[in-house]
């Protein structure tokens, strides 16, 4: 067989995988179409509904409802950005549950806190909803206490909607997070350890100059993961949590798309055009992350 | 001998299959797919209604809810081309629904439905209406009357505020003339009634914001529906006045700020459910049947607490007059409601026959019967004189078991799920002489004239509510016209999405102000964000929309004079 044979050869090994590439993930770019028509079922598209860049006008013609956007792109940025900043914290907690020397307690710490991730968002609200209602238990044994005299409302509160969003997430996801952090960490070399203890090392200098340092690598493979969805938050979280009160700082990108393209009779040409957004923003975001890389490790990666 | 089993088990197979389809070629029943707009359940209808529509006509239907599964699929079926054997969507929809080819002409086959044209006046009028040509049918509205325009049959209106009787009677049933009075008497009533007999805190509102933006009116459900108590009706985003003219909803002498600004009062009086803002209808509901709730608006909403053993025991809910109301309500539906029955287009041959047949036994005696009334010997009798008796009347509101030769299972739950109904429930049941809802009885108001109805009467100097009402000028009935508002397209849908997101949560935050200094200067911020989301266009766009239904109901209220 010659060289180029080959190579043609070798070429329909990846093939099935392109395929699948191109049907996954071009195709569903077909639907951007819809951003240009004046879509509105039951009547399909056709050469009559073609507006061109109508909907993208009407979000920016209007500063208000620009405005909304940006309000909209800020709540995504900084929930995004606060789970990023505290993504060690699945690793830290890792570590100490490793740390703990009673081996019952620490399975049972770790199921516990595995148990979250699998519960559906709409469950998590519910039992948000009995524990933190004005009737739930966490209002109902406080008065009872006497500590107030008027129920708090948890879950209508404007006040720091994202970070306790971050806590109903952390408290979802750690435990699940955590178990990577648990396999690297078996992986580490029994012999290190035995030598640090022989030369004297504490517990905490161990952890300090040993298991840490040999999580990091897992650790960044899991922040350029996470960075891959920064835009991407999911929605079920804010969908559900949402409400009245909280909307303003509540709304990412995904929930707000949603919303337009739901709520009333519904406007999908509209929810195109601002999901569209999501990619321009993502292509942006993957320049700087070139760029700093580039001045950072001298090279970039695109 | 493997082989020899092997091919005896394939035998035994195809055998069983042989037997399996010949079993269901005599009886599978025919599957209708029903796309509804108004169903609260989706999926196989089951129940005592399925066991009832397959013993006469081997049907089952397959309902497809909207309201369930989202509105997307509406897109997506009408994108199929297909959006079911049996179309029940809004009014608004049908004109779309009848151009983009998805609606069957049925001009050949209704006219043959002797139960369904008993209301040919108004189907005439309508399809007229949607083609422009005479004798050619396309839709069914549905809940027509067979009363007048005019007419205004109910003793009660749609919404009006109803306190329990002995709550009321106990703070001394106070004079209201000002909704200043009635959160006098609340707050007095809360007093009294801070918790139900379980000891769970009741509260005299409790609100849910689920329903917000419903039935063509943007906005909070729980303010645009109490507008009507002085005299004013959202249409859209406009807000129709009792003389004839829009206003704007943010204006600060409409009946918008009006109730806004009451509710916000009674939350600053430690009136309003805390829970409110964060539950949903299901959460309220339960509280309303728990005895948590102190007000209630909806005439239907008593359903959830006025038993017949309430009423006697005068713990029941009633209207209570408020001086200076003037209430808006709608006569007699005459031209039926804001949903549309039809035909998909993809209906031929013997399952159009059997699909006309079921709907016009749908519209008749009969069916109605089962529809409005439930089934004979469960939720109803009949008595020596072959007039129907209450029977059980908690049938729907506990779910109770039905007995398995009517099929079983819970009443709720087997109860008629397409939720649309062609004959209204105040039509007159050929067989009875009477109407066909159950508070028009006599048998039953026999056994509700107690002693609260007597007191209640004496004490106002009226019959009932709508009596009321009439003797003291404080009614505005509007005809019943056919009016079909064209749909929105999708720049006013998008300019309604954010006005009508604007103002709930604009509403919901001014409920929950502290101060008044607070209730205004956000009120303004309001206004000034509508303002940015082009209410103005939309308020236009409204006023020109439903212009022609007004002129209409007009040219109607003075043919009726």
């Amino acid at each position: 067989m010659s060289k180029k044979t080959r190579s043609y050869v070798e070429f329909l090994y990846i093939l099935p995988f392109l395929i699948l590439a191109a049907f996954m993930f071009y195709y569903p770019l077909y639907g951007w179409v819809y951003a240009f028509h004046d879509y509105m079922p039951p009547k399909p598209i056709s050469s009559e509904t073609f507006v061109g860049l109508k909907w993208f006008q009407f979000i920016v013609s209007n500063p208000v409802r620009l405005a909304d956007v940006g309000r909209v792109l800020v709540n995504t940025f900084a929930m995004s950005g606060i789970s990023l900043a505290f993504s060690w914290f699945p690793m830290i907690f890792a570590v100490f549950l490793n740390e703990i020397r009673c081996k019952p307690y620490r399975k049972f710490v770790q199921t516990v806190t595995t148990l979250p991730n699998f519960i559906s968002w709409v469950l998590v609200f519910s039992v948000a909803f009995n524990v933190l209602s004005s009737t739930g238990a966490v209002n109902t044994v406080l008065t009872s206490l006497g500590v107030i005299d008027k129920p708090i409302a948890f879950l209508s509160s404007k006040e720091h909607v994202w970070f306790r969003m971050w806590l109903w997430l952390t408290w979802k996801n750690a435990g699940w997070a955590a178990i990577m952090y648990l396999a690297a960490i078996s992986a580490i070399d029994e012999q290190m350890i035995e030598a640090a203890k022989v030369d004297g090392a504490t517990r905490m200098q161990i952890i300090w100059r040993i298991t840490i340092p040999c999580l990091l690598p897992t650790y960044f493979v899991i922040v350029m993961l996470n960075l891959a969805n920064f835009l991407s938050n999911g929605m079920e979280q804010y969908y559900v949590f949402m409400n009245n009160f909280n909307k303003k700082s509540i709304e990412v990108l995904d929930l707000y798309v949603y919303n337009i393209a739901t709520s009333g009779r519904g406007n999908y040409p509209l929810s195109t055009a601002i999901s569209m957004l999501k990619s321009i923003v993502s292509v942006a975001l993957l320049f700087v992350t070139n760029t700093v890389s580039r001045l950072v490790r001298g090279e970039g990666f695109v | 001998m493997k082989r020899f089993l092997s091919v005896l088990l394939t035998i035994a197979m195809l055998l069983s299959l042989v037997t399996i389809s010949a079993v269901a070629e005599e009886e599978a029943p025919l599957v209708i797919d029903v796309y509804d707009d108004a169903a609260n359940y989706n999926g196989t209808q089951t129940g005592w209604f399925a066991k009832v529509i397959k013993d006469r006509f081997n049907i089952e239907l397959n309902i497809i809810a909207s309201q369930v599964v989202g509105n997307t699929v509406y897109a997506t079926r009408s994108e199929e081309g297909n959006l079911g054997d049996i179309l029940v969507v809004d009014k608004s929809k049908f004109p779309e629904i009848v151009e983009a080819g998805l609606a069957k002409d049925i001009s050949d086959k209704l006219p043959g439905c002797e139960n369904i044209m008993k209301f040919k006046n108004q189907i005439d009028v309508y399809n007229k209406g949607l083609t422009g040509e005479e004798g050619k049918y396309y839709g069914i509205p549905t809940e027509m009357t067979d009363t007048s325009p005019s007419t205004l049959t109910d003793d009660v209106i749609y919404s009006s505020p109803m306190l329990r009787w002995d709550l009321y009677k106990e703070i001394g049933a106070p004079k209201l003339e000002t909704l200043d009075d009635l959160l006098d008497a609340l707050v007095k009533i809360h007093e009294i009634h801070p918790e139900n007999d379980d000891k769970d805190p009741a509260y005299p509102f409790s609100l849910w914001p689920d329903w917000d933006g419903n039935d063509n009116m943007v906005g909070p459900a729980n303010v645009v529906q109490l507008t009507t108590w002085y005299g004013e009706k959202l249409k859209g985003s406009a807000m129709l006045k009792p003389d004839n003219t829009f206003g704007k909803l943010y204006e600060r002498d409409s009946a918008y700020y009006k109730i806004t600004k009451f509710l916000n009062k009674a939350y600053q009086l430690g009136l309003v459910d805390p829970d409110s803002g964060t539950q949903n209808w299901d959460n309220a509901c339960a509280k309303m049947s728990s005895g948590r709730v102190d007000v209630m608006w909806y005439s239907w909403q008593v359903g959830f607490w006025n038993s017949v053993d309430r009423l006697n025991a005068g713990t029941a809910f009633r209207f209570i007059p408020v001086g200076d109301m003037q209430f808006y309500a709608d006569a007699d539906r005459y031209y039926g409601s804001d949903r549309m029955f039809g035909i998909g287009a993809g209906v031929e041959g013997e399952k159009y026959d059997r699909i006309m047949e079921f709907l016009d036994w749908y519209a008749g005696p009969e069916g109605v019967t089962f529809q409005h009334n439930g089934i004979e010997g469960l939720n109803y009798t009949i008595g020596e004189d072959g007039k129907f008796v209450p029977y059980k009347d908690n049938a729907l509101m506990d779910n109770l078991p039905v007995p398995d030769e009517f099929g079983g299972g819970g009443f709720s739950d087997g109860n008629n799920a397409i939720n649309q109904w062609i004959v209204s429930s105040i039509c007159v049941n050929p067989a009875t002489g009477e109407r066909f809802a159950q508070k028009y009885w006599q048998s039953y108001k026999d056994m509700t004239m107690t002693e609260m109805k007597k007191e209640w009467s004496e004490m106002f100097d009226a019959e009932d509510d709508v009596d009321w009402m009439k003797k003291n000028g404080k009614l505005l009935a509007s005809p019943s016209v056919d009016f079909t508002p064209a749909a929105d397209d999708n720049t006013i849908a998008a300019i309604r999405t954010d006005v009508n997101k604007c103002l709930c949560e604009y509403t919901w935050n001014l409920f929950f102000c502290n101060s008044d200094e607070e209730f205004e200067a956000m009120w303004d911020e309001m206004v000034t964000q509508l303002d940015g989301f082009d209410y103005q266009t939309l308020f236009d766009y409204d006023c020109a929309l439903w212009q022609p239904e007004i002129d209409a109901k007009v040219a109607a209220a003075a043919a009726a004079e």
